[in-house]
This record gives C-alpha cells, sequence and structure tokens, in this order.
C-alpha cells in the first residue's frame, strides 16, 4: 500500500515533497528580496523571467502529468480491484460506534447486529462493506504503529466498498474520521489481525 | 476611470474603515477560539466535547465569513474609489447583513451549543445531541443572511462593472485575445474580480439552496433529502468561498504592489488565459472534498484531481512570475506593505502547494481528514489572505507614498510570521502522524503514540498561537489610530 517504495509511507511521502516544495519558494523568496536592493530595467527584466516561465510552465505542466498518471495505479476505488476479495465484511456506523460482522448483510442498516470488535486473517484480501444508519461518519484503520493504512467514508443510504489486505498479524484500531457530534472522538474499534 | 469626488471618497474611507476595525476585532477572538481548542487538544486544560465543537464551529464559519467579508469589502473599496461608481448605501446594507448574521452564529453556538461543524454535514445538524433544535434554526438563518449579503454585494459589484466595460465578456478579457489591442484597457482588478466574484455567485446560489433544504427539513422533519447530493452542495459552497477569498485579496495586490516597485502589472492575454482557466478549475475543484465517498462517481474524483492540478498551474506560472517582474532588480523599499504582499504571495504558493499534494486521490486516501487538511488551508489563510488584508491594512492607515514606505516590518511583524509558521508547522507534523482533525482530544485513542502525538503537537501549537496574538497586538499599537485617523 505504500507509495513508491515500501520504505516511504504516503505520509512521509507528503511531507517531503511539501517540505522541498517550501523550501523552494522559500530560497526564491529571499533572492527576491536581496535582488530588489539594485535597479535593471523592467523590459529587461521581463525578456528574463518570461524566458524562465517558459521553462518552468513546460516543466510543471510535464511533471503534473506525469504524476497524475503514475499515481492512478494506487487508486483505493473497488473499480480498481482486480481480483475478487477473499472475505466479505459488513460494517455499519452509528452514533457512536461500529457494528461489524462477517459477510454481506441483506438486513438493513439498522436491523443489522454486529460488534465493534472482529478477527480477521493476515494476507488476504478484505472487503469492507461500510455504511451508516445515521450520519456521515468515516472508516479508518490505523495500525499497531499509529499509521492510518486505509479509510473510506460511511454514510446513510450509500455504500462503500474498502479492499484491504492487512500485512501482517497485530492488532488494528478503527477511529471515525468524520466528525459526527459530541462522543466523535471515541468511536473506535478494533480488528484483530491472526 | 473614475472621475475624483472627495465626498464620495470619503464616504468609501468612512465604510472600509468601519469593516477594518470589525475586522481588527473579530480576528484575534476568533483566534482566541482557536487557541482554547488547540490547548484542549493539549491537555493543558479541559473543555468539554459539546463547548469545543461549538468554538470548532464558530471558529471555522466566523474565520471563512470574516475573510471573505473583508476581502471583498477592499475590493468594494479599490474598486469604487478608482474605477467605476459603486452603491456605498449597498456596501453599508451588506455591512449591516453580516453583522446580523454574525451575531445569529454567536448566539447559535455559545448560547444554543449549535456544534455540527462549519460545513453542517447533512444530516448531522438534525442529529445532534448537544445543541438545541432552535440552534440549529438559527444558524442556517444567519447562513442564509450572510449568504444574501454576499450575493447582493457580489451581484452588484460585478453588475456595475458590466455596465462599465460593455459585457461579461470584456470583464474577462475576450477582448485581449484577438490580434489587435482593445481600445479600452482593462484593468487586472476588473478581470481578477471578476473570474472571482461570478463562481462565488454561483456558490452563493447553491449554498442558499442548500440551506433552505435544511430549514425546509427543520420545519419539517419528516423531509429528508441525499446526504451525497448535499455533501457535493456545501463543499462544492465552502471550497468557491475560501478560494475566492484568496483570489480577490489577490486581485489588490496587482493594484498597489506596483505603486512600490513603480512597474505596471497590466492585463495582457497570458493573463486573460490564467484567470479564465482559474475561473473554471475554482468550480471543479471542490470534488476532491469527495475522493473517500467511493460511492461518488470516479470520472468526478478524476475531474477534482485534474481541476486541482490545473489550478496550480495559472496560479503560478502567471501570478507568481508575474510578482518576480514586479520585484526582481526593482529597488524597492521594503516597508510593511510589499513584504507582507510577498510573503502572502509565498504562503499561498507553499499552502497551495500542500493542497495539490492532498488532492492526489492516492494520497488523499491516507491524509483525508488527518490534521494535513487544516495544516494547509491555514498556511493558505494565516500566511496568505492574512498578509494580504494586513498589508491592506496599513496601506489604508497611510495616507501617501512616503508614509508607506516609512513603515517598516518591525518586531510585530516578525513575530506574528514566526508564530504562524510554528503553528502551521504543528498541523503538518500531525498530519504526517495520522493525528485526526476535529476531535476535542486525543484520549480516546489507543493506537500507537497517535494520542501523545496529538496533544504534544497541540500543546506547542498553542505556544505559537499565543506568538501569533502577539505579534498582531504590537502590530495594533500604531495600526488602529492610524486607520482612525486616516478616515478623518
Amino acid at each position: 500500500m505504500n507509495l513508491i517504495v515500501p520504505l516511504i509511507t504516503v505520509q512521509n511521502f507528503a511531507g517531503i515533497v511539501s517540505l522541498i516544495g517550501a523550501i523552494v519558494v522559500l530560497s526564491v523568496v529571499l533572492f527576491l528580496i536581496s535582488s530588489a536592493s539594485s535597479y535593471e530595467d523592467k523590459h529587461e527584466v521581463k525578456e528574463k523571467v518570461y524566458k524562465a516561465r517558459k521553462r518552468y510552465f513546460i516543466g510543471l505542466a510535464s511533471v503534473a502529468v506525469i504524476l497524475f498518471f503514475s499515481s492512478l495505479q494506487f487508486l483505493p476505488y473497488p473499480k480498481n480491484q482486480t481480483t475478487p476479495a477473499d472475505k466479505i465484511v459488513t460494517v455499519v456506523a452509528m452514533q457512536w460506534t461500529w457494528k461489524m460482522g462477517e459477510g454481506v448483510s441483506t438486513l438493513s442498516p439498522h436491523d443489522f447486529v454486529g460488534t465493534n470488535e472482529i478477527t480477521l486473517p493476515a494476507n488476504k484480501s478484505i472487503q469492507f462493506v461500510v455504511s451508516s444508519m445515521d450520519v456521515n461518519h468515516n472508516f479508518a484503520i490505523y495500525n499497531s504503529k499509529g499509521d492510518l493504512v486505509a479509510q473510506t467514508q460511511a454514510m446513510p443510504e450509500y455504500e462503500n466498498q474498502l479492499y484491504y489486505t492487512f500485512p501482517e498479524p497485530g492488532e488494528y484500531a478503527i477511529l471515525c474520521l468524520e466528525y459526527c457530534g459530541m462522543p466523535h472522538g471515541f468511536m473506535t474499534g478494533k480488528i484483530h489481525i491472526n | 476611470m473614475l472621475q475624483e469626488n472627495p465626498a464620495e471618497q470619503k464616504r468609501h474611507k468612512k465604510l472600509i474603515v468601519i469593516w477594518s476595525v470589525t475586522f481588527l476585532i473579530l480576528f484575534p477572538v476568533l483566534i482566541a477560539l482557536g487557541l482554547l481548542m488547540r490547548l484542549n487538544q493539549g491537555e493543558v486544560f479541559k473543555i468539554d466535547p459539546g463547548t469545543f465543537y461549538a468554538l470548532m464551529t464558530l471558529h471555522g464559519l466566523g474565520m471563512a465569513g470574516v475573510l471573505f467579508s473583508f476581502s471583498w469589502a477592499a475590493l468594494f473599496y479599490l474598486i469604487g474609489t478608482r474605477y467605476i461608481k459603486l452603491n456605498i448605501g449597498l456596501g453599508y446594507l451588506v455591512y449591516l447583513l453580516v453583522l446580523i448574521g454574525t451575531v445569529g452564529l454567536v448566539i447559535a453556538s455559545l448560547i444554543g451549543k449549535f456544534a455540527a461543524g462549519w460545513y453542517l454535514l447533512y444530516p448531522l445538524p438534525f442529529k445532534g445531541v448537544s445543541w438545541t433544535g432552535w440552534s440549529t434554526g438559527l444558524t442556517i438563518v444567519s447562513l442564509i443572511i450572510l449568504g444574501v449579503a454576499w450575493l447582493l454585494g457580489s451581484l452588484h459589484v460585478v453588475y456595475a462593472l458590466a455596465k462599465e466595460y460593455g459585457s461579461f465578456s470584456n470583464l474577462m478579457g475576450w477582448q485581449y485575445l484577438g490580434k489587435t489591442e482593445p481600445e479600452k484597457e482593462l484593468p487586472s482588478i476588473v478581470l481578477i474580480t471578476t473570474a472571482s466574484l461570478v463562481p462565488a455567485i454561483l456558490s452563493f446560489i447553491v449554498g442558499a439552496v442548500f440551506l433552505i433544504m435544511n430549514l425546509m427539513q427543520h420545519f419539517e422533519a419528516s423531509l429528508t433529502f441525499d446526504p451525497l447530493l448535499l455533501k457535493n452542495m456545501v463543499f462544492f459552497f465552502g471550497h468557491t468561498l475560501v478560494n475566492v477569498t484568496m483570489y480577490c485579496c489577490v486581485a489588490w495586490v496587482y493594484v498597489l504592489l506596483p505603486e512600490f516597485t513603480k512597474r505596471d502589472w497590466k492585463v495582457n492575454k497570458v493573463v486573460v488565459y490564467s484567470w479564465n482557466g482559474t475561473f473554471i478549475f475554482i468550480m471543479f475543484a471542490y470534488f476532491h472534498h469527495l475522493y473517500m465517498d467511493f460511492v461518488q462517481p470516479v470520472s468526478l474524483h478524476y475531474a477534482g484531481q485534474i481541476a486541482s492540478y490545473m489550478s496550480s498551474i495559472p496560479a503560478t506560472v502567471v501570478t507568481m512570475f508575474g510578482l518576480i517582474v514586479q520585484v526582481y532588480h526593482a529597488k524597492i523599499k521594503w516597508s510593511i506593505i510589499p513584504m507582507a504582499f510577498l510573503l502572502g504571495m509565498a504562503g499561498w504558493a507553499i499552502g497551495g502547494f500542500a493542497a495539490v499534494v492532498d488532492s492526489t486521490m492516492s494520497i488523499n486516501k491516507i491524509l483525508h481528514n488527518t490534521l494535513w487538511v487544516p495544516a494547509h488551508f491555514h498556511t493558505y489563510m494565516l500566511l496568505g489572505v492574512v498578509l494580504f488584508i494586513l498589508g491592506f491594512l496599513f496601506y489604508l492607515a497611510h495616507n501617501n507614498k512616503e508614509e508607506r514606505d516609512a513603515v517598516k516590518p518591525g518586531l510585530g511583524f516578525w513575530t506574528f510570521v514566526f508564530g504562524a509558521s510554528g503553528f502551521l508547522l504543528m498541523f503538518y507534523l500531525g498530519g504526517m502522524k495520522s493525528v485526526p482533525r476535529r476531535y476535542a482530544d486525543y484520549t480516546g485513542i489507543d493506537i500507537g503514540n497517535v494520542h501523545e502525538t496529538g496533544a504534544l503537537l497541540a500543546k506547542t501549537a498553542g505556544g505559537f498561537v499565543i506568538i501569533v496574538l502577539i505579534g498582531l497586538l504590537i502590530m495594533y499599537g500604531s495600526l488602529f489610530s492610524k486607520l482612525l485617523k486616516a478616515s478623518k
């Protein structure tokens, strides 16, 4: 589930890229501040800057296109799932707990009965069928290190399909990541991976 | 260009000073709400969750509302005193309605404890347990009043501009796309105002429909609506409002910065293409808020990422490079005004870049609703929009070029920038450590070190917010009295 290589998590990738971006911007700012003490004719400046702008435009457009297409292989959507899941789990969110059970439920979210702890196997593709019986919630899975590894919205009247393969045995936590009312921060669940 | 009328100019100045003083009072109060929230998350003291979320709702709605209102008011002043005649009476009406709407929101959240968040994510407003029923109704009505104020104000400005420049296509600069130079020059502020306020008008209309639907359910509980549709509507409204706030500020930077660089910043073909592109991208980028709604058609997720990526092109290629042409070897005296504009552009670029990173679907699947999200929009607001506003306020408070060149970015300004940077860094680190956003505190999280990390970062951020407030206070020392004097 990592983005570029297994050693870089998505979080670190975003942090490093943004830090580089910020350093570039601040360097330009410092350069501009220091340059502004001397004078050059506007037309000459324009000519120089516009040349750089053309190169920048081509560079930025190319990077944007490359990043756009290369990022598409990591999409979280069910459409990108090529093989069927090994196990299906129904998840219903309610203010302020989770109901989970194996298999596809034919009951309405209100009637569905489940628990907020579940045991699942490692290295098997799991399809979570996620909905809500009241307001919007967000089904987010955290690994034992405290890193968010997968998420989808839990919505009333809709079902979101989330596929995830737990890479190793251990304890995982479920947090609600969509504000859903006063005890939102305590709407947790557990997944035990064998 | 407008014929100068001293009496009219004075009335405009009075109105913008009223807006300015209101902004200068409300802004630190709203920051103080944020400070309370961060210190509660940092476990420095304990606020009950119901109160926390009411403060969060007021902070979000208040900041977005105040910042947009002021950026519109500054445009109203600049356009009304330099380019075309605007109806000052309408300006006062907008101010009055904004004030009434704000008072309504304050009552709803502080007394009625309304706490459904700025986005009133349907159907939460009707399913909360910590707030009163009347506060839901009052919030909806107050937001409708604010929406009417902004709609009236924006329609008036765009209509008056269209009357002056002939048509909507002229306002969008299409006459520059032909082979010959147009006879009548289009000021850059007019182009950017149009490219910003027209999408804003559309978003206000969608926002109004959203609010009316909510109001209908408030009075008739059996009436319900599609939650995915309403989610799309509210994010279209909210995302556009925040984007437009920034663009309104950029519009005045195009006008005021050249007074310090002595280099004009005119409309040309590239500028027209850029802001026409922005006009389109503003309206489709909001889809990135719904990436985690897997049932939304995937094509709309794609549209969100494409629009978000594309929006970085005109912003950086044209405005940032335009800024470089303005500043590079321009022999500027770095008074607080051009410095605030330059750093504001940097804040926009840095926050915008972090936003583009998060608008990548494959990254958003991990960063969505973590502290990364407030990290980037607070950067965009605090070190972008607010710096632009401070630059504008210092411009307004001084009456001539000599005075404006003489006011240096002193201790207050740098304290503010330092405090803001530290405060923002804590949000970014929180996002990288998967700390969730919109949590009253992290005591319920029993996995890894999320609780401890979140609390430590929040406490540290609280310290930086205090530094921000000290910086503001130092700047206020001179700003307030000069502003009041300038209005006489």
